[in-house]
């Protein structure tokens, strides 16, 4: 019990030491802007760079259940969206909406260890959504081309700074990509005997009780985890690479394919600048041909077709990467005839799976799995027997996730996100029958004290009410096999999440954050559908890292 | 590193007693050199040498090729890896490497036993991976005359047994070689 209640404490001076200077910082910035916009300055990316920091503070804080805290960023999370998008909102009204809310936020993390009245917080995330909707119901009228040129003449911009700035003479070196990935590999290690040492220091400082030196130590300790998490960040920066890099292929791609297939394709990318991992970019370019190929081939109609229907003869194929939130997203869509989603059915039903076809999205979902492809005519170019569902793997192993949208007649839109890199992850550590797991922070929405009266079964499956939500909550033994009975005593879940799907994941105890560097796992011991690698932890046991994405893949509970 | 050590165990015998032209680093190499030194001279033999790694299991004695065996270490601790295949008993930390570990026990077909202070983890290197091998004991490290080897009697080989390369009869011992890449091949 006590060491229970201890960890959480522990949790939440984590959640204050990563969270503060981060809302700090936030508000800072907003003062900033606030005068800058009073001296109709509206121009700067600066609100665009706030979004990473404001997401963090809002995913902590709803890790940690302080509501309001959550509340007050997902409201300044939205206002910077709008105000990034539509520089001409960039007033004094936005502007002050923003500092008072983020002098707000600051205040509710500092005080996150005692109570927060969360009216205050509501009340701000109502004048938020006022001013959200009094904006664009105004925007909406002088909407037009204006708008989406400024924007794009904004992208430029961006992209002609960073060049000039990559190809400045004399300032740039050329680094062998292996000696970064050296640096990494050492840099990780340096990171595991940082955890290792924190954790004795906190077995001295229980043991030895509070002295002047056990506070020394505490600060030193903290000046070290912060310069370490800046070599990160600088050294994660180095090994950034624009999108460009790869999209820079498909031009010709697209229209050698549109000259064999004889249909008129225009190919228009934007957010070339975007930077992503050149690890990730590397298996990137694969994938994102095969979506191209299927795109020209399948989902483009012919020019007599495209006719009929109404629709330019030249299709267009859009494909744009974005920034959002610590991850990156990109987004292909094309114009074509979208999905058909009858002969998906179809298909289900022959290989005999079970869908309801009032549900597009688990529908269209389906197309991500092997041996699932509706394609009739076989050509040259795609069907090559390799289906969608390589691409998905292929996305997966990424720590990615892909999303299909699909209009009929209008188009289909894959949504792929990504993280910024691979080797190191922020994640929640959890301990289940005495081994501990990392579990992807990025992926995790909550974590919840189970109570006796919250958790129920249906279908002899355990569910809870969260957040207003019935959601499965598995149990870990059950899930990772570890073979212990399960016997309800677990004191926690954590709610993992991916776009609108949720689920729990029952556990004996919550041992706290940490960047893990991850090291894949040998493919001797298998293919694990729940462990998407390995890392060292700070007393040099390995974990496994549950992989979040196929856990909440299984269509079939636990 | 196969030549390096032909060339120190010659077939005329001529380096057995002559200390190595360099010390060898790693305790399980040392401890190969150190029972050369022992060795009587009686002993020498005059063809050609299987170098082995041997482990007991239960009564029977099993070798490896020491040319595949890259170190002996002390059991750690051994992280379980959820939906691993069978066989594989975990991972564990091999300085800063995480090397999975194959439970040989119940590859062999012999029922799992527990770790004890004599198990041991055979690092093993097969291709270009490096695997961890559990036993309950590493034995000792020895030559044997490559004539002294035969194929194990047919009655006690059984279907799917077609990782025993034969068995080396050598001072009324019984060792019985193992085909590494057959064992890890864990297909099931």
């Amino acid at each position: 019990m006590a060491a229970d209640e201890n960890a959480f404490s522990e949790l939440i001076q984590d959640y204050i030491v990563e969270c503060l200077p981060l809302a700090e910082q936030v508000g800072d910035a907003f003062v900033a802007l606030e005068r800058r916009w009073k001296e109709g300055d509206p121009g700067d990316n600066t609100l665009a760079a706030l979004a990473g920091p404001l997401h963090t503070v809002k995913g902590n804080s709803a890790m940690m259940g302080i509501a309001p805290a959550q509340t007050v960023a997902h409201a300044l999370e939205d206002i910077c969206a709008l105000l990034t998008a539509e520089p001409r909102l960039r007033g004094d009204e936005g502007a002050a909406l923003l500092v008072s809310g983020s002098g707000m936020l600051i205040d509710l993390v500092r005080r996150a260890a005692g109570g927060a009245q969360p009216e205050a917080a509501a009340e701000f995330a109502e004048q938020a959504r006022a001013f959200i909707t009094s904006a664009q119901t105004g925007a909406a009228a002088s909407e037009s081309a204006g708008e989406s040129t400024e924007r794009r003449a904004g992208d430029r911009r961006i992209t002609s700074r960073r060049e000039e700035a990559a190809s400045e003479p004399g300032s740039v070196v050329r680094v062998d990509f292996r000696r970064l990935d050296a640096l990494l590999e050492v840099l990780g290690e340096g990171m595991i005997e940082q955890s290792a040492v924190i954790e004795l220091y906190r077995r001295l400082a229980r043991k030895v009780g509070p002295s002047d030196e056990v506070a020394d130590l505490d600060r030193a300790l903290l000046a070290l985890q912060k310069t370490i998490k800046r070599m990160e960040g600088i050294l994660m920066e180095t090994r950034l690479l624009p999108a460009s890099s790869v999209f820079n292929r498909f031009p010709r791609l697209v229209r050698d394919l549109a000259h064999a297939a004889k249909k008129p394709v225009r190919l228009v990318t934007s957010g070339g600048a975007t930077p992503l991992d050149k690890a990730i970019l590397d298996r990137l370019g694969e994938p994102l041909i095969h979506l191209l190929t299927n795109a020209v081939v399948h989902g483009i109609e012919s020019p007599e077709e495209r006719a009929r229907a109404g629709k330019p003869a030249e299709a267009t194929l859009d494909l744009r990467a974005t920034s959002e939130s610590g991850r990156v997203v990109i987004r292909l869509s094309d114009d074509g005839r979208g999905l058909d989603d009858a002969s998906i059915l179809a298909k289900a039903e022959a290989l005999g799976l079970e869908v309801r076809a009032s549900d597009p999205e688990q529908l269209r979902a389906l197309i991500f799995l092997p041996g699932f492809s509706t394609v009739k005519e076989v050509s040259s170019l795609a069907g090559r027997g390799v289906g969608l569902d390589v691409v998905a793997t292929s996305i997966r192993e990424l720590g990615g996730t892909i999303e299909v949208s699909s209009r009929p007649g209008q188009g289909v839109s894959f949504t792929l996100s990504l993280p910024l890199t691979l080797a190191i992850l922020r994640s929640l550590i959890v301990e289940v029958d005495r081994e501990r797991y990392a579990v992807p922070l990025s992926h995790v929405t909550a974590t919840v004290r189970t109570e006796p009266d919250t958790m129920h079964q249906i279908n002899q499956k355990g569910v809870a009410l969260w957040r207003g939500d019935l959601i499965h909550v598995a149990d870990a033994g059950e899930l990772l096999g570890t073979g212990a009975p399960p016997n309800g005593s677990r004191r926690f879940y954590v709610v993992i999440g991916t776009g609108a799907r949720r689920r729990g994941i029952l556990v004996d105890r919550l041992i706290g954050h940490q960047d893990i560097v991850v090291k894949s796992l040998d493919p001797t011991v298998g293919r694990p559908e729940v462990v998407s690698g390995t890392t060292i932890l700070g007393d040099g046991k390995v974990a496994c890292i549950l992989d979040v994405v196929r856990i909440l893949d299984q269509r079939v509970p636990v | 590193m196969h030549s390096r050590r032909g060339a120190h165990s010659g077939p005329a015998g001529a380096g057995v007693s002559a200390a190595p032209d360099k010390p060898r680093t790693g305790s399980l190499l040392h401890f190969a050199d150190e029972l050369d030194r022992q060795r009587p001279a009686t002993e020498a033999p005059t063809g050609a040498e299987l170098h082995l790694v041997t482990f007991a299991l239960d009564r029977e004695e099993f070798g490896l090729p020491i040319a595949q065996v890259r170190e002996v270490i002390r059991v750690g601790e051994i992280t379980r890896v959820p939906q691993a295949r069978p066989h594989v008993r975990g991972v564990t930390n091999l300085r800063g490497r995480v090397l999975a570990v194959v439970e040989i026990r119940t590859r062999l077909g012999l029922t799992v036993a527990t770790t004890t202070p004599r198990s041991r983890i055979i690092v093993v290197g097969v291709h270009d991976r490096t695997l961890g091998i559990l036993v309950d004991a590493v034995s000792q490290v020895v030559k044997v005359p490559a004539d002294t080897v035969v194929p194990p009697p047919e009655e006690v080989l059984s279907p799917g047994t077609d990782y025993i390369s034969g068995v080396a009869r050598w001072n009324s011992r019984l060792i019985v070689l193992l085909d590494l890449e057959k064992v890890l091949s864990l297909q099931d």
